[in-house]
């Protein structure tokens, strides 16, 4: 299999990649070969297999190292100051008396750190921004030092803006240079105008979705330690490349000269993409103190300025035929962004949900004093399903169809977006297998009784999420002289299980016993290039470049066992970390590996470029919900998860991503809002107890599956993404099941009694 | 001031941690407890104080003189893991595995005081340890299999609806 690249074919082509289920055109490297596609009968023996966590042992004696358990000799503590109003200037503060405090060894306000990272500046335009820093010999001097520079802050406040509608009235305050307002961005395909004149029925509502916290367990945090002018960073992060070249470029070093090292890290969600002002922090008084510093977010600064999912106002316009067909979809949304942020707005799921010839979306990006928005699992999208399947849920009412039929009737049997078939697309056979699942009856029910106390309701919704993955992403698969096996790649585990699923990938393809095989991660400066984990796309992306560097290991191991054995290689095999010939074990790779004395087989991986396929992962979910029309208490009672992602590599931990996603959503549909004071520009609910993430006592039981199958086309592995999906349609379906059971539709999240008894009050 | 730390005599310095879990994680250098809130919000420093549940970084170091501290690193029995530690890597129950150590002292005290908990005592027991990725599931299992495991079988009078078929 392997073999010199064909002198003819191109080495660089283009191909669309995804970030966060956005997709750019890149070029990218074609591989010297590629395994052929394991298809969904390949005779696979431990891909498909459910082995615990390599790193599970690790997690539960408490051995695993977190970046917050990080220890270096020498080590200092530094504590961010952070600014208590939303917008006005910096006036004083008092950094002298401080650098006398206990302790304290340093501190750096306004003008210490290098305008790129954007850091202690005296403009201030969100509560929260880091306005100086101190760092001490214990964390607790550096908290006491900090408290006595807080309370030295003054101020010349001016007005802020902290919700969309102040920043969008006509006398709001300027929130940055250029208006508060981006152009929208309209999208478009077909004519509105004419769909909704063919429609026998159109909705009009208008959803309002909140601003939701990753709420991490582990803050965000790195530990910084020079040597010479070589800086190494241990960092809580998704993406140990981003952190270093955001490093590299904000103290203007070479990348060579910064290392990333992440070795396990609790949670991440899509808050944890880059280096932030804890990395910068620690890396400047690291410097200027000569010796180590650790700097992690406290709680509340993790609940006010380390990202959210942004709130959107959606107003959705559906029109349909008499029969369900869709004729149009119109959306006009405005996303509050924050202070920055990125267009992670909700359109573009409108566009690949349902075949309906004519869709416009308007997103408009707002800037208010808050705290940017960052990546948020299923960014855009849980905002967008949530009101694009409820204006579908209600069309289903308004036309007395059955939701899951009406659904059936719009299938999208392309992506009309990228204008491409899909490499697999069986969200119908989800809807099959949920209903089955679930026990839903087609039949249309009856809007229930309003007089009893407790009112029982079922909802459904589905997703769609861009989770092809691609290139680059590097891996090498060294075989040892014991015959042990170590995977080499740059990419990292949050607790998906990648480091389980990438030695499994491994082990297959190499035919060695997954004990023997040991997935290496989490180094910038001694693996090869991975990118973000972020999108759902470390499986897809990473898996295939591992796969080819164990078939690459493989090849090379049997043209040595060839060559030992005097046996012509076509004959040779392997199979749990032996060499067959003829199909009968001759020798380990152990034996073989010592007879091979110190020369080493190292296989080389790359991701090939994607297909010209949209290639996502869909699924269907059903919930059944109790309303308590006394207190307005929703309770999720049970929820029921199908989804398609290709071939599963390990379904337990699939499973558990399946039930990561299903929770987070239950938090957003019933719980989960940030609470920013209008008057005063402060969070008012910046810690774990004001912010309701749900509890064990919270969580319905949950049958959450997948579809049995491969994805061949997607990749040669077979697997898409599925992290992120599973979030997406959780919040519509309950709330539909929440709609079912009143009788009244509730068009803003979260589910809260007070917004169910306003709901039934009228 | 002398704490006795998962069965080991150990000498720490109130003055310089003034809560059990600065003195657990800086002086004695046992990680296991995470800090997650520091405000007794999310049990990811959960121990067992003189066999009682408590958050460590709202115990006082200077109110635990002579107390027997457990910490996840004393959970095993040497090289033999506590069945709970087995249970939660057989089912899958740590996915970041930063709440783990907490989740697994909160199991442990519940099946010390219930042996045979219902899976509601379970839920409502286990409902001061947050765990953000969602594992709630497989935690309930794995407490649930090494209940079943350990002898006489619980009453299920109020086990949960299933989440296929008919509600009840």
């Amino acid at each position: 299999m392997s073999g010199s690249r064909d002198a003819k074919s191109a080495r660089f082509v283009q191909t669309i990649v995804e970030v966060e289920g956005r997709t750019e055109t890149r070029i990218v490297e074609v591989p010297a070969f590629e395994p052929a596609p394991w298809t969904a009968d390949a005779p696979l023996t431990i891909v498909g297999t459910s082995p615990p966590r390599v790193d599970a042992f690790e997690k539960v004696t408490g051995r695993a190292r977190y970046t917050a358990d990080t220890v270096r000799p020498g080590m200092l503590h530094a504590v961010i100051v952070r600014a208590p109003i939303a917008k006005g200037t910096l006036t004083s503060l008092d950094l002298t008396t401080v650098r006398t405090l206990p302790g304290v060894r340093g501190a750096l306000g306004p003008g210490d750190a290098p305008s790129a990272t954007r850091l202690f500046r005296r403009e201030v335009s969100y509560a929260g921004q880091p306005l100086a820093a101190v760092c001490a010999e214990s964390l607790q001097d550096a908290e006491r030092a900090a408290a006595v520079l807080e309370a030295s802050l003054a101020f010349d406040r001016v007005p802020h803006a902290v919700t969309v509608d102040d920043a969008i009235a006509a006398d709001a305050p300027l929130v940055r240079r250029g208006g508060n307002a981006t152009e929208p961005t309209i999208v478009e395909r077909g004519d509105v105008t004419q769909g909704l004149a063919d429609a026998d029925v159109t909705i009009t509502r208008e959803y309002r979705t909140p601003v939701a916290l990753h709420s991490a367990l582990e803050p965000h945090g790195a530990v910084c330690e020079w040597t010479g002018d070589h800086l190494t960073i241990w960092e809580s992060t998704q993406g140990i490349f981003r952190v270093r070249s955001d490093v590299a470029r904000a103290l203007d070093l070479p990348q060579g000269q910064v290392r990333v090292l992440k070795d396990y890290m609790g949670g991440g969600f899509g808050a944890k993409n880059g280096a932030g002002a804890h990395t910068y922090t620690a890396a400047l008084f690291a410097r200027a103190l000569g010796a180590p510093v650790r700097c992690l977010n406290d709680r509340r600064a993790e609940q006010t300025d380390s990202g959210n999912r942004p709130a959107t106002v959606q107003k959705v316009t559906v029109g349909a035929r008499r029969d369900g067909t869709l004729t149009a979809i119109v959306l006009d949304a405005l996303v509050p962004l924050g202070v920055s942020g990125w267009d992670g707005g909700p359109a573009q799921v409108y566009h690949e949900m349902y075949a309906c010839p004519n869709i416009r979306t308007t997103e408009t990006c707002v800037y208010i004093n808050a705290s940017g928005m960052q990546a948020f699992r299923g960014p855009g999208y849980v905002e967008g399903a949530f009101a694009l399947e409820g204006a579908i849920n209600a069309l289903a009412h308004a036309l007395q169809i059955d939701p899951v039929a009406l659904r059936l009737t719009n299938l999208a049997t392309r992506d009309d977006r990228v204008d491409r078939e899909f490499s697999s697309n069986r969200l119908a056979e989800c809807y099959a297998e949920g209903m089955r699942r679930f026990g839903w009856t087609s039949a249309v029910p009856p809007r229930p009784s309003t007089v009893s106390r407790l009112r029982r309701g079922r909802g459904v919704a589905a997703q769609t999420w861009p989770t092809g993955g691609g290139p680059p992403a590097y891996a090498n698969v060294r075989i040892n002289s014991d015959g042990s096996v170590d995977v080499l790649t740059g990419t990292q585990d949050l607790g998906t299980g990648s480091r389980t699923i990438l030695a499994q990938i491994a082990a297959e393809a190499l035919g060695a016993r997954l004990d023997a095989v040991r997935a290496v991660i989490g180094d910038t400066e001694r693996l090869p290039y991975a990118g973000n984990s972020w999108g759902s796309m470390t499986t897809p992306s990473v898996g295939p470049a591992v796969r080819m560097a164990a078939d690459d290991a493989r090849t090379q191991l049997l043209e040595a066992a060839a060559q030992l054995l005097e046996t012509p290689v076509d004959r040779l095999t392997t199979r749990g970390s032996q060499v067959l010939r003829d199909g009968v074990a001759a020798r380990s790779f152990a034996e073989l590996c010592r007879a091979l004395g110190k020369l080493q087989i190292v296989g080389h991986g790359s991701r090939g470029p994607n297909p010209a396929l949209a290639v996502v992962t869909v699924g269907a979910q059903f919930a059944e919900v109790e309303v308590d029309a006394e207190t307005g208490i929703v309770r999720v009672l049970r929820l029921v998860a199908v989804h398609d992602a290709g071939r599963i590599i390990n379904p337990a931990l699939a499973e558990s991503q399946l039930h990561g996603g299903i929770i987070q959503g239950i938090g957003y549909a019933v719980f989960e809002e940030r609470h920013i004071d209008r008057t005063h520009g402060a969070p008012l609910n910046a810690n774990l107890h004001d912010y309701k993430v749900p509890t064990m006592a919270d969580i319905p039981a949950i049958d959450a599956s997948f579809l049995d199958g491969a994805d061949p086309a997607a990749n040669h592995v077979g697997a898409r993404g599925i992290a992120e999906p599973p979030i997406i349609p959780t919040a519509p379906a309950i709330a539909a099941a929440v709609a079912d059971a009143l009788g009244v539709e509730l068009c803003a999240l979260p589910l809260t009694p007070w917004r169910v008894l306003g709901a039934l009050a009228g | 001031m002398k704490l006795s730390v998962n069965g080991t005599p150990r000498d720490v310095d109130p003055s310089r941690s003034p809560t059990l879990l600065a003195a657990l994680r800086d002086q004695l250098e046992l990680t296991g407890a995470k800090l997650g809130c520091d405000h007794g919000e999310c049990g990811a420093c959960t121990v067992r104080l003189n066999g009682d549940l408590v958050y460590a970084c709202l115990t006082l170091t200077a109110a635990c003189d002579g107390a027997a501290v457990q910490t996840v690193e004393g959970l095993a029995d040497g090289g033999t893991l506590h069945p709970l530690q087995q249970a939660f890597i057989t089912h899958d129950a740590a996915q970041c595995g930063y709440c783990t150590p907490g989740q697994l002292l909160a199991a442990a005290a519940l099946l010390d005081q219930r042996p045979h908990p219902t899976d509601d005592e379970i839920r409502t027991a286990m409902s001061g340890n947050l765990c953000r990725c969602g594992t709630y599931p497989k935690i309930v299992t794995a407490i649930r299999s090494v209940a079943d495991a350990s002898g006489a079988s619980a009453t299920r009078a109020d086990a949960p609806p299933s989440a296929t078929g008919d509600a009840p």
